[in-house]
């Protein structure tokens, strides 16, 4: 990496921290060249050092730095170049500097039983001081959760948002034979089944502290609201209001859920407290007004609705006042989606007879289409605002994808249909 | 989070602002001099924790269980096997839609007369009026638009002069479709009003 890209990287990622107080803060828009670059050498092992767990450390932790779109590993060809000399730090530093890296993490292992102990020191290259240190331990068991845990720092330092390392996206799937709500790793791994009702389960939704999932189901008979604990097992009815009660979505405070519930005939916004209450009408329209979702500052809730004779985004404020369109350019808007920075929310759109997601800039009112094969649906914001999720059938079957660091879509489910995904930085 | 604004920061803020300015409008390599500082790591540590202050304990994570089945336990939507069979004469004829559309056409107003005919003749038959949508649009979408045609069929039954107590109506979407190709020969048997008889 040449040395005015380096620094232009180090200045955004300064940049971005200098405006994190805003809802808003630069967002590196082209990973491939701005990333910020972290030598990971081998960690010194002290005797007692469980090897295997040590190993699976080092390995997870390199995996998850990389996986990311503002902060690379060195990568393994200049990793060779780099002599190390353990009795002289200062000059391995400079020669991990001289193949690229910006910053350095060193660590040392120690153990003693079941205990696995990490301290490591975050060395930024340009200024020779160290600019992180922590102290990490656990049983041998969890190495590849402190290695999540310490990722997660590191992304967190540069960039002020929750890393996504032990992060988990909810999602429905069919692969059992009926609509079943799902939970899996951001990366797709260790999918579980949630529900066991063989009815049809719809549109999951975290609380922002994951803590609650919010569903709807047909599994009582007509399609209500439900939420689960997912570390628990509880569930609790959180609609019934007559005819339909859908697409659930939690305030940034956790504390209200907003959905789609009909009335005689016509489907309009509600919102009801997450412990329970009645359910408030928000908005008064002659047509349909489904899928709200709340912006992150929680004072806007955007939604979809055909009062102007076909699908299009709407947002209003959270007492349901000052209703205004957001979209005049598609012939078809849905799904809204809004970034974790306020700026943009993501939607569907259709394009031709194909649905495509789109973006739209609330600051310029830019609109741009992300074009895909096939369909292309249901966006989904990782929590920290730079990876989409999203749904499409491009291989025949729906799957859920997932955009790598360079912006090429990663599949992430494979058996049967797999839609509606919903992300969480953690489940508590 | 005072820091983030003390006069290192802000001055690398200023510097960054020129070297990417620098390097847009020059479009070569210009080897900038290098910032006073990265403060960066430093002035965005959390709030709650200085960094390297104490050890980070690792729990392991929550394990997540399967829902439990809810109280008074799950509703199958399946018929005694006379009903199955009254329902499969075929007494009441579903009316169907336009694409998009909830509004009734002629062709429906026609079977929903002969329905409604028929339900005056029946009063004590009571059924659930489902309401049904291709597989375009998105699942919620279609939820609303499946809702609006199950209404719209009952109200015109009840202007006609059924009673409204002799009819619930439910809308499954895209969810249950009768027929599942891709195109508008499957689309348009799926955009339907479908009537069910419960009791007789």
């Amino acid at each position: 990496m040449n040395r005015t890209l380096a620094l232009f990287a180090v200045a955004l990622a300064v940049g971005q921290l200098a405006l994190a107080q805003d809802e808003v803060y630069l967002k590196v828009t082209n990973p491939g060249l701005s990333r910020v670059v972290i030598a990971v050498p081998e960690f010194a092992s002290r005797p007692g050092t469980d090897p295997a767990a040590a190993a699976l450390l080092l390995a997870t932790l390199r995996k998850d730095l990389d996986e990311t779109a503002v902060v690379g590993v060195v990568p393994a060809e200049n990793a060779k170049l780099v002599v190390v000399d353990p009795t002289n730090p200062t000059l391995t530093r400079q020669r991990w500097r001289a193949v690229g890296a910006q910053f350095l993490l060193d660590g040392s292992f120690a153990g003693a039983g079941n205990q696995l102990v990490l301290e490591t020191r975050l060395w930024d290259l340009t200024s020779g001081e160290v600019a992180y240190s922590r102290r990490i331990q656990g049983t041998v068991s969890l190495a590849a959760t402190m290695a999540h845990t310490l990722a997660n720092e590191l992304v967190h330092l540069f960039t002020g948002r929750p890393g996504p390392f032990l992060s988990r996206i909810a999602f429905v799937s069919d692969r059992t034979g009926a609509k079943e709500l799902w939970v899996m790793r951001w990366d797709g791994t260790e999918a579980q089944q949630l529900t066991t009702y063989r009815s049809i389960a719809l549109s999951p939704a975290w609380s922002p502290d994951g803590e609650w999932l919010a569903f709807t189901s047909f599994l009582r008979g007509p399609p209500q609201l439900f939420v689960l604990r997912p570390t628990q097992g509880y569930l609790k009815t959180l609609s019934t209001l007559p005819g339909v009660n859908s697409s659930p979505n939690f305030s940034p405070d956790g504390k209200t859920v907003a959905f789609a519930a009909g009335a005689a005939g016509v489907t309009d916004v509600y919102v009801v407290p997450v412990d329970g209450g009645t359910p408030m009408r928000l908005t008064h329209t002659l047509g349909i007004s489904t899928q709200p979702a709340w912006s992150p500052s929680g004072r806007q809730i955007a939604f979809t609705s055909n009062a102007g004779g076909s699908p299009q985004l709407y947002v209003m404020d959270a007492e349901g006042t000052n209703v205004r369109r957001l979209t005049f350019d598609d012939t078809y808007a849905d799904e809204a989606a809004w970034a974790p920075d306020g700026v943009k929310i993501a939607y569907t759109t259709l394009v031709g007879d194909r649905f495509q997601i789109a973006t739209l800039d609330l600051r310029t009112n830019a609109r741009t289409i992300i074009p895909g094969p096939g369909n292309n649906e249901s966006p989904c914001w990782s929590p920290d605002g730079t990876v989409l999720a999203f749904v499409s059938d491009r291989t025949g079957a729906r799957q859920i994808f997932i955009t790598d660091p360079a912006g090429r879509p990663q599949q992430i489910t494979d058996k049967g249909n797999n839609i509606q995904p919903a992300w969480v930085a953690q489940v508590q | 989070m005072s820091t983030l604004w003390n006069s290192k920061a802000l001055g690398s803020v200023l510097l960054g602002v020129l070297l990417i300015a620098a390097a847009c409008a020059h479009r070569q390599a210009v080897v900038a001099p290098e910032p006073q500082s990265v403060p960066a790591p430093a002035a965005a540590a959390p709030a709650q924790e200085a960094p390297g202050a104490g050890t980070t304990t690792v729990a392991p994570e929550p394990r997540i269980s399967p829902a439990e089945n809810p109280e008074g336990g799950i509703r199958t939507s399946e018929l005694p096997a006379d009903l199955e069979q009254l329902n499969k004469a075929g007494y009441l004829k579903d009316a169907f839609f336009d694409t998009n559309k909830s509004a009734l056409r002629p062709d429906a107003r026609d079977v929903l007369a002969a329905d409604a005919a028929w339900l005056k003749e029946h009063p004590t038959v009571k059924l659930t009026i489902e309401g049904h949508c291709d597989e375009r649009n998105t699942e919620e979408y279609n939820l609303a638009l499946g809702w609006r045609r199950a209404n719209a069929a009952k109200d015109y039954l009840v202007s006609l002069g059924v009673g409204a107590g002799q009819i619930a109506t439910i809308s499954y979407g895209e969810e249950k479709p009768f027929a599942t190709c891709h195109n508008e020969s499957c689309w348009s048997q799926n955009r339907r009003a479908h009537f069910v008889i419960t009791a007789r």
